[in-house]
């Protein structure tokens, strides 16, 4: 679950701590300083916080933007205000509520965990319906169908008066007691970091980050989006609902707008300010906007009397009005989405850095793993592959095979169908007959992750890495996956991966900042980690000039032999398909023409006329 | 039977206007990926514009093209003060950015003016009725529907018929390269939302004759439709968006008649789930194509 | 006809161009070779005004013309077909030649449409057809059909032969040799350095963002440094 303790576990808690002190820390300056009035100020942004933190591990690990978070904070209020409300102060309000909930007597506690419990099983549902549609980072499905959540769960406040006191009136009560004292806010918020960073660092967090990054290459190293994605939304959810109830429980009250599109745009401005992939940015931007949502407010009521220079600001007094902190709000969130959406800290968090600054990095070069053998016996068939698309005919019975060790080259014209061949093998299109077959198990029908898992594992022509991770963190998705799944192989370590491709000067670096080459030989021993049986090779040299092309041959060679698998490999580059090919396929007009020996097939004239024109001469 | 056909009328009647907001919608999509959350704002300060100048006296004769004027300007404005700045940003920035915009209009509005609602006077005929056979058709609906029938003729005309048209699909499929082309990007795209505002001009118009009032939150109404029309249609199509409006409206009037009178105030959250569901199992809307991913 | 003067392009703090010069003449076809990554790309796009220089000129028949848009440089003469084509997929073949042509007159486009017909006959057979039905030979010619709608003075040509089997890399080359020979000014990207220098009269080789040679394919092929940039091992 957590690959590194010391990375993943140890420094995320330190970091926990420390940014939990130094927010209960300000707090108490903050009112030191303004005294009583503050208190709850202060109190309301520690909840707030919890909340913000939780939204974050949903919206920054996924990179879907919900604006759902606050109506599962409405089912949790309304289920916590319901069953903590003595039944003297029901009868007075909510006589008639169904299932007999007037008469529920219940301690404020109790109440909260079945209201998280409610929350996260309504979040099941909504989590099924999301993975339905279909979501990922960008998708606008998803956002419609969490806005429909927040819409209806406000709809249903107000219209079910029966269960929670309808619009005007809502739900009040005073139940007393714990929330006098502010440890069991505290306690929440020190429990939500600690949950946020070690969801982020753990075996999930990471491959839902890899999905958030580039969703289609995440399945093409075995993730399947759609549960980590769920794991993200319940642990969030979760978070969530101990905030929202906390938050009535500090209010004492509850009404449908508590919990609807107001605070939905001061969270979601929090996290944005502060930095939606980053924890620490969470809170950063909660004490960011609280401060600066306090100002706005006392701008608007009492002008520039604040800053206690008893100026007349009659000359400015329109600008300061009554509601100025949504202004403010707005213009915060429009103006960080012009010039800074990343937030002000990105994604940076206080663990990883004093983890840069503290721990020695002890690591040297590892030694050069010697090459794994394939099994002798690996073989992958597709097997008289049709795919038609609406009237054209792609594919005609076209079919390869591959054995162990071997390196297989598909050449042919554009539209031949090289790339669709590649498509139907790797599960990203359906054959309309034919079939797909490793080591004997079908894989036809199978979506993209988990013909992954069952061994074929392919790069793409246009480079996809994950973007904001570094070299070390990319193929770490990869030997993830494969821990789990591919575990009868013999599995090399990440540090040997990275070594082997000649990465190791740049395995903290962003991927996103690596030249080509090098992003290249990132993406082969990314795939190389998920220790496949063939790895299937999208047009490797795309772009490289003849000498980058040849030592691309002792690359693919180098890492297919590291990890003992085959290789199935598309390209024009004639010189490294001959020069590294046993044998080649050529396609042309979605069918098999010729097969053979690279020299055969330059020799046949069916290939050189439909192919090769000129070069063959060379 | 009879209240059938007559739910369809009242259901293509607020079709139009949704249609026509959702083609607003579905315009700047195209041409930006941008979901304009702030569309309704146009109609609240074309509503507001009505207040006054009705308080003042005028006609709305005078009214009509003075509100469809309205709505251009301000929808210019908002792209040259926000969304002009976050062209080519990843989906995430332009839905908060146009979130963004929604707030700080509308919160300008509660600032300066007052939250009491404002209302004024409709023209005449707005409520008259006239009989076919033994339904009663309202003299607005069928204005409105023959009005919308028009504007929308017209904008496919210009899209598909005209060089502006073509430069704009142009714009809209590949920026850059439109732009390598010749195409004046800058100005399409304002063109795109000249024309998003006409289209919410001649809705905000029908839409402030129906309700005769006015508040600083009541764009958000009609930006939701048009947003959920343009979004069941399917975001890559216009015609799309307009069938999208049809079918909300048509949902509208028929669930409204035909739930019982004890949840009837959860119309809206119906239709919300019913979105919801679509959503789920045809994330792509109506009519658009789901694209194979590109490898 | 086309100066450029100590060009510098930057992605942030990265270099992507360093002080690069070059020159074509009218009626030149001219070359730009270089491994990838060497910024051949960023000099066109620098040029065409989809990038901003930091530094340097280019001077377009006497104009200084350094970072103005590309729609002003359209209109000035000077036409890009973009690396991977990128031709409008859902717009038909008609309507990619016609936006093409944006900028000239319609009786000019007409008679352009007639041109780009006869000279590209596949167009002439797909001309109703959704571009995005086309084949990569296909769309190679569709986009150099379209820069041509513009009657540019000058094209520029992104690595026009990429991704294409090798019969269809013929038909690129055969196409800028006719190109040629109608008189017309290319400035071409290509990482297929040996056929650029059989088409070409003069090539620049670029490597890590500079100019590091000049010349004609035989004074660069006495270039014993500039070897491994460019020459293959097809012997």
């Amino acid at each position: 679950m957590f690959p590194d303790l010391r990375r993943d576990v140890a420094f995320p808690l330190v970091g926990a701590v420390g940014i939990f002190i130094a927010v209960v820390a300000g707090g108490a300056l903050y009112q030191g300083i303004l005294g009583g009035a503050a208190e709850r100020l202060v109190t309301i942004a520690l909840i707030d916080a919890i909340i913000v933190v939780g939204i974050q591990i949903y919206v920054g690990n996924t990179g879907i933007l919900s604006f759902g978070h606050i109506g599962f904070g409405a089912i949790a209020g309304y289920t916590f205000a319901v069953l903590a409300i003595s039944p003297e102060q029901k009868a007075g309000r909510i006589p008639d509520a169904p299932l007999g909930l007037a008469d529920v007597a219940m301690g404020p506690w109790p109440a909260l965990a079945i209201a998280v419990l409610v929350t996260v099983l309504v979040a099941v549902v909504i989590g099924i319906g999301l993975a339905r549609s279909g979501a990922e980072s960008g998708a606008v499905a998803a956002t419609v169908i969490t806005l429909a959540l927040l819409f209806v769960t406000h709809e249903v406040a107000r219209n079910w008066p029966e269960l929670t006191g309808g619009d005007r009136a809502g739900l009040s009560f005073s139940i007393g007691g714990a929330l006098d004292s502010r440890i069991p806010i505290y306690g929440a918020l020190l429990l939500a970091i600690v949950i946020a960073r070690l969801y982020r660092q753990s075996r999930s967090g990471r491959l839902a980050v890899a999905a958030r990054e580039d969703n289609l290459a995440a399945r093409a190293m075995g993730v399947n989006p759609l549960v980590q994605q769920m794991v993200a939304l319940l642990i969030s959810v979760a978070v969530v609902s101990v905030g929202a109830g906390l938050r009535v429980y500090e209010n004492g009250s509850i009404l449908p707008d508590n919990f609807f599109f107001d605070l939905t745009l001061v969270t979601l401005v929090m996290l944005i300010v502060g930095g939606r992939n980053s924890v620490t940015g969470a809170i950063v931007g909660v004490v960011v906007m609280t401060a600066g949502r306090e100002l706005a407010r006392r701008l608007g009521q009492e002008g520039f009397e604040i800053f206690g220079l008893g100026l007349d600001g009659a000359p400015l007094d329109w600008i300061f009005r009554e509601n100025l902190q949504t202004v403010f709000l707005g213009v915060a969130m429009l103006g960080f989405m012009i010039w800074r959406p990343s937030g002000l800290l990105g994604d940076w968090e206080f663990d990883e850095w004093l983890r840069r600054r503290l721990a020695r990095d002890d690591k040297t070069e590892p030694e050069s793993r010697p090459p794994t053998k394939a099994e002798a016996t690996d073989v992958l068939v597709a097997d008289e592959v049709s795919v038609s698309f609406g009237g054209f005919q792609a594919l005609d019975r076209a079919g390869l095979s591959a054995r162990a060790g071997e390196v297989v080259g598909i050449i042919g014209p554009n539209g031949a169908g090289k790339t669709t061949l590649v498509n139907v093998v790797t599960g990203m299109v359906e054959p309309t007959s034919g079939s797909v077959t490793v080591n004997g198990t079908d894989l036809t029908s199978a979506p993209p992750f988990e013909i992954a898992r069952n061994g074929l594992v392919r790069t793409f022509q246009n480079l996809r890495l994950f973007n904001s991770l570094t070299v070390r963190e990319n193929v770490e998705v990869s030997t993830l996956v494969a821990r789990s799944h591919r575990g009868e192989r013999d599995l090399p370590t990440v540090d040997q991966l990275v070594a082997a491709a000649g990465l190791w000067p740049h395995r903290d670096r962003r991927a996103g900042e690596l030249d080509y080459g090098n992003s290249r030989r990132l993406e082969l021993a990314r795939a190389a980690g998920m220790v496949p049986t063939f790895l299937l090779l999208d047009e490797p040299t795309s772009g490289m000039s003849d000498t980058e092309s040849l030592a691309m041959i002792e690359q693919v060679r180098g890492m297919a032999d590291l990890v003992g698998a085959g290789a199935i490999v598309i390209d024009h580059d004639l010189n490294f398909i001959t020069g590294i090919c046993d044998r080649i396929y050529c396609l042309d007009q979605g069918r098999v023409i010729a097969e053979g020996t690279p020299n055969e097939i330059r020799a046949d004239p069916v290939v050189q006329s439909a192919y090769l024109g000129t070069a063959a001469a060379t | 039977m009879i209240e059938l056909a007559q739910n369809i009328i009242d259901g293509f009647g607020r079709g139009s206007i949704y249609a026509l907001l959702a083609l607003g919608v579905a315009v700047i999509f195209g041409v930006m990926h941008l979901l304009n959350f702030a569309h309704g704002e146009l109609i609240t300060v074309s509503g507001y514009v009505t207040f006054w100048a009705i308080s003042a006296g005028w006609s709305w004769y005078i009214m009509v093209p003075l509100i469809i004027f309205t709505a251009v300007a301000t929808s210019l404005l908002i792209e040259f003060v926000a969304f002009s700045r976050v062209r080519g940003a990843g989906d995430f920035t332009l839905l908060l950015t146009s979130f963004g915009v929604h707030f700080v209009v509308s919160a300008i509005f509660l600032l300066y003016v007052s939250a009491s609602v404002k209302t004024f006077n409709r023209p005449g005929w707005v409520t008259n009725t006239y009989s076919v056979g033994s339904l009663n058709v309202e003299v607005f609906d069928t204005v409105v529907i023959g009005v919308t029938a028009l504007a929308l003729l017209g904008t496919t005309l210009l899209l598909q018929r005209t060089m502006f048209g073509l430069a704009l699909r142009a714009a809209a499929a590949d920026f850059d390269t439109a732009r390598l082309m010749g195409v004046r990007s800058n100005l399409v795209i304002r063109g795109a939302f000249a024309l998003s505002g006409f289209l919410a001009g001649i809705a905000g118009v029908f839409w402030l004759m129906r309700a005769g009032s006015t508040t600083p939150t009541a764009g958000i109404d009609p930006m939701l439709k048009g947003v959920l029309a343009a979004l069941i249609g399917g975001l890559g199509s216009l015609r799309g968006a307009v069938l999208g409006g049809f079918t909300l409206g048509l949902a509208e009037v028929l669930l409204r008649s035909r739930l019982p009178d004890s949840v009837a105030g959860l119309t809206e959250g119906v239709v919300f789930v019913l979105i919801a569901v679509l959503f789920i199992f045809r994330p792509q809307g109506l009519l658009t194509v789901a694209h194979a991913e590109r490898v | 006809m086309l100066e450029v003067a100590g060009l510098t392009t930057r992605y942030g703090a990265i270099s992507a161009l360093r002080q690069a010069t070059l020159r074509v003449g009218s009626g030149e076809v001219v070359g730009l070779i270089g491994p990838n990554g060497a910024g051949k790309t960023t000099l066109l796009a620098s040029i065409a005004g989809l990038l901003s220089p930091s530094e340097g000129t280019v001077t377009f028949e006497g104009a200084d013309i350094t970072g103005q848009p590309p729609e002003k440089l359209l209109r000035a003469g000077l036409a890009l077909v973009p690396e991977h084509r990128r031709i409008f997929v859902d717009l038909t073949v008609e309507e990619n030649l016609k936006i093409g042509g944006v900028t000239v007159t319609p009786a000019d486009r007409a008679q352009l449409l007639e041109e780009m017909q006869e000279l590209f006959p596949v167009l002439r057979a797909r001309f109703g057809e959704a571009a995005g039905h086309l084949s990569g030979g296909e769309a190679q010619q569709l986009a150099i059909a379209r820069a041509l709608m513009s009657k540019p003075r000058l094209l520029m040509m992104d690595e026009p032969s990429l991704g294409l089997a090798p019969v269809l890399v013929d038909v690129v080359f055969k196409l800028i040799e006719s190109l040629r020979a109608s008189g017309r000014t290319l400035l071409v990207v290509e990482q297929n350095a040996t056929r650029m220098l059989e088409v070409a009269d003069r090539a620049y080789v670029l490597r890590s963002g500079e100019v590091v040679g000049e010349g004609t394919a035989s004074e660069l092929a006495e270039r014993a440094d500039l070897f491994d940039t460019f020459i293959g091992s097809r012997e």
